[in-house]
C-alpha cells in the first residue's frame, strides 16, 4: 500500500510557489536572493469597480450619452473629473466620483476602476527565486528543515523559535507565557486551555505551533491575530518525537511558519521552514513511498498517535480488528515499547 | 434488444470517490448481466499524486487480480473494447465525487420564486452557494459587479421569469453579470448556466456568449409555480465534469477512456433511483441514500419524477467536521448507545476530517462514526422533506411513503455487524408505514445508473441478481400515544398455514422473526387512531412482506423520534435498540 509522506525532516530541500490568483506585477527576478519580508508580488487583490449610467445622468438616450462621452477606456480619473457632458440648458455632467481608470464605455454607460490598496504578497520564506510566474509570482526554493502540519488558522508569519521548555511533552500553560516569548514563534506539546492562547496573544508571541490542540479551541484558534499550526492532531498528547527534535535543535533559528489551511486537493499544508546556508546537497522529499518492512511510520490516529516507529511486520491478508472492522494491519516497533498492531490506514511515512 | 446490448457485453464502471476509487466488473453470465467482482484503491486526486487515473490503475489492477482477466495493460492503458481471448472490457463509464465543492452564485429576480429554483438545481450538485444576487437585494449594479468579482464563482446559475413574463429586470443584472465576466481574466471567468425566461435566450447569447461559458437550458419555471429542473440539471452535470476536469489531473483521460461516459456520482445515484421507480412499481416512491467520505446525497422518485440532494462536507470522513458544524455534538451524541467524554468524541471527529482514510481501533471509536453517519442522514432527510412532501402535493413533516429504501456508502457495508447499517438506515431517515430496508452491499448504484443510459438491460438484470441485501421490512405506525399504548396488532401469516400474532406498544422496537426471503402475508390492525398507510388512521390492511435479514421489524418509537435532555436516558436507550438487533445477528 502506497501512503503519503508526512513531511518533517531535519535536512531537505524545499520547493514552494508564491503567487496570487489574480494579475500583478511580479517584483524579483530569477535567482534573485529573497528574505520573509519580501515582495514577490503586487496586485489589487480585490478590485473595485463603478458602473456609471452615464443616459441617466445626463437624462439623454443612450446613443446621445455616447456621443457626450469625453473620457475612453484606458484614461485614468482624478476625483472630479468630468468623464461625460456638458449638455443641456444647465449644463449638467457627470463627474468621476473616485478616481480610477475607464476600463468601457459605450451604450450610455461607464466601467471604471477604482484605485484600491494593492495587496503585497511576501516570500515568507528564505530563499532563492528560481522561476518567475509571470504576472502572478515566483517559485522559491531553499534548504533546511521542514515541518508539516494538519491545521492552520490561516495566517504566516517569520521568526525565531523558541520552545517552552525542554521537550514538548507536555501541556502549554499560562504560567510558561513570560515576557521573554515576546516576539518569538513558540513550541509546545498541545493546548487545551482558552485562557492560554488568549494569553499568548497578550504577551504577544509572534507565532505558536503545537503538536496537538483540544477541538474545542479550534474557534477562538481562528481568532487569533498570531498564526497557530498544529502538527500532529486534535487530542492532548505530546508532539510527535521527530518535530520535536528539530525544534529543539534548531532553538533561536528563524523559522518561517505558514499557517494555511489544510487543501490536500491542492497539496497546501500548514508548515514551517527553518532555512539553512549549506553546501550539502539535498533532494526534493518524495510525496508518497510504500508502506513496507523497516519503513519509519508516524501513526496518525488513534490512542498511540502520535508515536513514531518501524513496521517490523506487514500481516498478511485482511484481518480483524477488536471492533469486527477488518483491513490490512501492520506490526510497528515502537520506542522503549513493545510491537502495536495497527491498521496501515493509520500509518504516514516520516523520513530520517 | 438494444443494438448497444448485443454489441457490448463486458462493462467496468469506475467510482472515484473522496477516499476511495472502485471499480466493478460485470459480464454474461448464461446469459444474463452478472456483477463479477469489484476493485478498490486510494483515490489520488490530491496530495501527492494529483493525478485520479493513478488511483484507478490500482483499483483495475486489483479487479484484475480478483477475476483474473486481463483487463489493463502498460502499453495500452484500459483495454477496451476486450479482445477475442477474453481480456479487457467492452465498455467502461465513469462516476466521479472527489473534489471540493463548486462555487456557485445564484441569480434570479424574487428570493422566493426564481431564486428558490437556482438553489435547487445547485443542490442537485456538489455545490456550495456563496452569494446569491436578486432584484429584493438592493444591491447596485456597481455592488452586484463587485462582488461577483470578489467571490469568483465557479458557476453562476441564471433563473428567472416564466415564459412570457419578466425581462427588463433580469437584463438589468445580466448586464452586471456580463461586466464582471468581462473584467475577470479569461481563465477565472466563471461558468454562466442560464434557465430563466426563455424568450431572453437570444439576448442572453449574444451578451455573455463570447465573455464566458455560457449554457443555455429551459426555463426551470416555465409557468409559476411549476418547477422543471430536470434538463437544467443536465447542463449542470456538464458544468460539473468541465470544472472538474479543470480542477482535477486525469480527468481527461477518463473522459478519453470512457468515450465521454462519465458523470457525477450523485447525479448517477438520481438516475438509478428513478430508473428503479419507472421499472417497477412508478406508484409507489423510492428513495435511496448514499453516504459518502465527503458528501450525503438522497435521491428519491416519485413515478419517475426524481428529487436529488447533494450536501457535500456532510460524511464520516472528510465531511465528519461538518456534521458537526451543521448541527451540534448534543446532536451527534444522542445517537451512541455508549458514554466517552464530549472532548473525546469532537477531537476525534475533527481527527477524521483531517485522516479520512483511518480506522477506528475500538469499539468505542467506531461508535462515533456510526453516530456521525446517523446524524449526517437524519440532517440529509429532514433537508430534503418539505420537497418531497411539495412534490406529493402534501406538507408534512415526516418522510413520505416510500418503498423500497435503499442505503450505499461504505460505513454501511463494511460495517462489522449487520445490525449497524440497519440503525444507521432507520434513526437517520426514520421511515413511516411499510417498507422494506435494503443495503446497496456491493455499492453498485452509481455504477448501474451510469450504465442505465447505454445499457438499461445491464442495470435491470444486475438488479434482479439479487444483488441488494434485504435488512428488513419495516413497519413504522404513526401517531401519538403514551408510552405503552397499544397502537398496532400484527398477524403474520406464513406460506406453511402458520401464523402467529403480535401486538406493538407505542415507543418499542421489535422483530418479528421471519427468515431471509421468506414471503408472508402481513394483516395490519393499527389501535388508538394510528396510520400504517392503509388509507388512512385507523384503518386496517393486508400487506405481503419478505422477511429480511431482520425478519420483519416494527418500529413503533413514534416520528420523528423524540429524545431526552439528559443524555444518559438516550444512551440506555439507544443500548436498548442495538440489543435489539443484535441478538438476531
Amino acid at each position: 500500500m502506497i501512503s503519503k509522506v508526512k513531511h518533517i525532516h531535519a535536512f531537505t530541500s524545499i520547493k514552494r510557489e508564491r503567487a496570487l490568483p489574480v494579475a500583478g506585477h511580479v517584483l524579483v527576478r530569477r535567482m534573485q536572493k529573497v528574505s520573509p519580508s519580501d515582495v514577490i508580488v503586487v496586485a489589487p487583490l480585490v478590485p473595485q469597480f463603478i458602473l456609471l449610467d452615464i443616459a441617466q445622468g445626463l437624462n439623454v438616450k443612450p446613443t446621445r450619452a455616447d456621443e457626450l462621452l469625453q473620457r475612453q477606456a484606458g484614461e485614468d480619473l482624478v476625483q472630479g473629473d468630468v468623464i461625460a457632458g456638458p449638455v443641456g440648458l444647465f449644463q449638467r455632467v457627470v463627474r468621476a466620483p473616485l478616481a480610477g481608470i475607464v476600463k468601457m464605455a459605450g451604450e450610455g454607460k461607464v466601467l471604471y476602476e477604482i484605485s484600491s490598496p494593492e495587496f503585497e504578497l511576501q516570500a515568507s520564506m528564505e530563499g532563492t527565486v528560481t522561476n518567475i510566474i509571470p504576472e502572478r509570482g515566483a517559485i522559491i526554493e531553499t534548504k533546511g528543515a521542514l515541518i508539516q502540519g494538519v491545521w492552520g488558522n490561516g495566517k504566516i508569519t517569520y521568526g525565531v523559535v523558541q520552545p517552552v521548555s525542554n521537550d514538548m511533552l507536555q501541556e502549554l500553560v499560562v504560567e510558561q507565557l513570560n515576557i521573554g516569548f515576546r516576539g518569538a514563534i513558540i513550541t509546545a506539546g498541545f493546548c487545551k486551555r482558552p485562557e492560554v492562547l488568549e494569553a499568548a496573544g497578550i504577551v504577544p508571541i509572534k507565532g505558536l505551533i503545537l503538536g496537538s490542540m483540544s477541538s474545542a479551541l479550534i474557534p477562538l484558534a481562528k481568532k487569533m491575530d498570531y498564526p497557530i499550526m498544529i502538527i500532529d492532531g486534535f487530542r492532548e498528547t505530546p508532539m510527535n518525537r521527530a518535530a520535536e527534535a528539530i525544534l529543539i535543535e534548531n532553538k533561536d533559528k528563524n523559522i518561517a511558519l505558514n499557517a494555511q489551511e489544510l487543501d490536500t486537493f491542492l497539496g497546501n499544508y500548514p508548515e514551517g521552514i527553518i532555512s539553512q546556508s549549506s553546501t550539502t546537497e539535498a533532494d526534493l522529499p518524495s510525496e508518497a513511498e510504500t508502506l513496507k518492512v523497516g519503513k519509519k511510520v508516524i501513526i496518525i490516529n488513534g490512542p498511540k498517535a502520535p508515536q513514531i516507529g518501524q513496521i517490523d511486520k506487514i500481516i498478511a491478508g485482511k484481518q480483524v480488528l477488536s471492533n469486527g472492522v477488518g483491513t490490512r494491519l501492520a506490526e510497528v516497533g515502537l520506542a522503549g515499547e513493545k510491537r502495536v498492531v495497527i491498521p496501515l490506514t493509520n500509518l504516514e511515512i516520516i523520513k530520517d | 434488444m438494444d443494438k448497444t446490448t448485443i454489441a457490448s457485453k463486458s462493462v467496468i464502471t469506475v467510482d472515484i470517490g473522496s477516499t476511495v476509487t472502485r471499480s466493478l466488473f460485470f459480464d454474461v453470465v448464461n446469459g444474463k448481466y452478472r456483477f463479477i467482482a469489484v476493485g478498490t484503491a486510494p483515490t489520488t486526486a490530491g496530495v501527492p499524486h494529483f493525478d485520479v487515473t493513478e488511483g484507478i490503475w490500482r483499483s483495475l489492477e486489483e479487479l484484475q487480480f480478483i477475476t483474473g482477466r486481463h483487463l489493463v495493460s502498460e502499453k495500452d492503458g484500459v483495454i477496451i473494447p476486450s479482445t477475442p481471448d477474453n481480456q479487457g472490457a467492452d465498455i467502461m463509464v465513469a462516476t466521479m465525487s472527489v473534489g471540493k465543492p463548486i462555487s456557485v452564485v445564484t441569480v434570479g429576480l424574487l428570493d422566493t420564486v426564481s431564486l428558490q429554483n437556482a438553489r435547487h438545481l445547485a443542490q442537485t450538485t456538489y455545490a456550495n452557494i456563496i452569494a446569491e444576487i436578486s432584484l429584493n437585494d438592493r444591491r447596485t449594479s456597481s455592488d452586484r459587479i463587485n462582488l461577483l468579482i470578489r467571490k469568483r464563482p465557479d458557476l453562476i446559475i441564471i433563473t428567472g421569469g416564466t415564459n412570457n413574463g419578466a425581462s427588463h429586470s433580469l437584463l438589468s443584472i445580466l448586464e452586471s453579470i456580463g461586466l464582471s465576466s468581462y473584467m475577470m481574466a479569461e481563465n477565472q471567468r466563471p461558468h454562466i448556466l442560464f434557465t430563466g425566461n426563455e424568450q431572453l435566450q437570444d439576448e442572453v447569447k449574444s451578451g455573455l456568449e463570447k465573455i464566458s461559458k455560457l449554457r443555455i437550458a429551459p426555463n426551470i419555471q416555465p409557468v409559476l409555480g411549476i418547477e422543471n429542473i430536470h434538463p437544467a440539471q443536465k447542463e449542470i452535470n456538464e458544468v460539473f465534469k468541465e470544472i472538474r476536469a479543470k480542477q482535477i489531473g486525469g480527468i481527461s483521460e477518463v473522459i478519453s477512456w470512457t468515450e465521454g461516459s462519465f458523470t457525477s456520482t450523485a447525479s448517477s445515484f438520481g438516475r438509478v433511483i428513478r430508473f428503479l421507480s419507472e421499472k417497477y412499481e412508478p406508484e409507489k416512491g423510492v428513495l435511496g441514500i448514499d453516504i459518502g467520505s465527503d458528501a450525503t446525497i438522497l435521491a428519491a422518485s416519485f413515478n419517475g419524477e426524481e428529487t436529488l440532494r447533494v450536501f457535500p462536507n456532510l460524511g464520516v470522513g472528510s465531511g465528519s467536521a461538518g456534521v458537526l458544524e451543521k448541527n451540534s455534538l448534543e446532536l451527534i451524541k444522542r445517537w451512541m448507545p455508549i458514554e466517552l467524554p464530549d472532548q473525546e468524541i469532537q477531537d476525534y471527529i475533527y481527527n477524521k476530517s483531517i485522516y479520512p482514510s483511518s480506522l477506528p481501533l475500538d469499539i468505542e471509536h467506531l461508535e462515533i462514526e456510526l453516530a456521525v453517519a446517523k446524524q449526517a442522514i437524519r440532517y440529509a432527510t429532514e433537508q430534503t422533506i418539505p420537497g418531497l412532501q411539495k412534490q406529493l402535493g402534501a406538507g408534512g413533516t415526516l418522510l413520505p411513503y416510500m418503498e423500497p429504501i435503499i442505503g450505499s456508502g461504505r460505513i454501511l457495508t463494511l460495517a462489522p455487524k449487520r445490525y449497524q447499517p440497519l440503525s444507521v438506515l432507520l434513526d437517520g431517515l426514520q421511515p413511516t408505514g411499510v417498507t422494506t430496508l435494503a443495503l446497496d452491499q456491493n455499492g453498485l448504484l452509481s455504477g448501474l445508473g451510469a450504465v442505465a443510459e447505454s445499457n438499461p438491460l445491464l442495470t435491470v438484470q444486475v438488479i434482479e441478481s439479487s444483488t441488494f441485501l434485504n435488512l428488513g421490512t419495516i413497519i413504522a405506525p404513526l401517531g401519538v400515544a403514551r408510552p405503552g399504548t397499544m397502537v398496532l396488532r400484527v398477524q403474520i401469516n406464513r406460506e406453511d398455514g402458520r401464523s402467529f400474532t403480535r401486538d406493538i406498544k407505542y415507543g418499542s422496537l421489535s422483530v418479528l422473526p421471519v427468515d431471509l426471503g421468506e414471503k408472508v402475508s402481513l394483516h395490519l390492525r393499527p389501535l388508538n387512531r394510528f396510520d400504517v398507510g392503509m388509507g388512512g388512521p385507523g384503518k386496517s390492511g393486508k400487506v405481503n412482506a419478505v422477511g429480511g435479514v431482520f425478519g420483519i421489524i416494527i418500529d413503533a418509537r413514534g416520528r420523528p423520534l423524540q429524545f431526552s435532555p439528559d443524555q444518559e436516558k438516550n444512551r440506555k436507550r439507544n443500548e436498548a435498540w442495538r440489543k435489539t438487533f443484535s441478538k438476531y445477528e
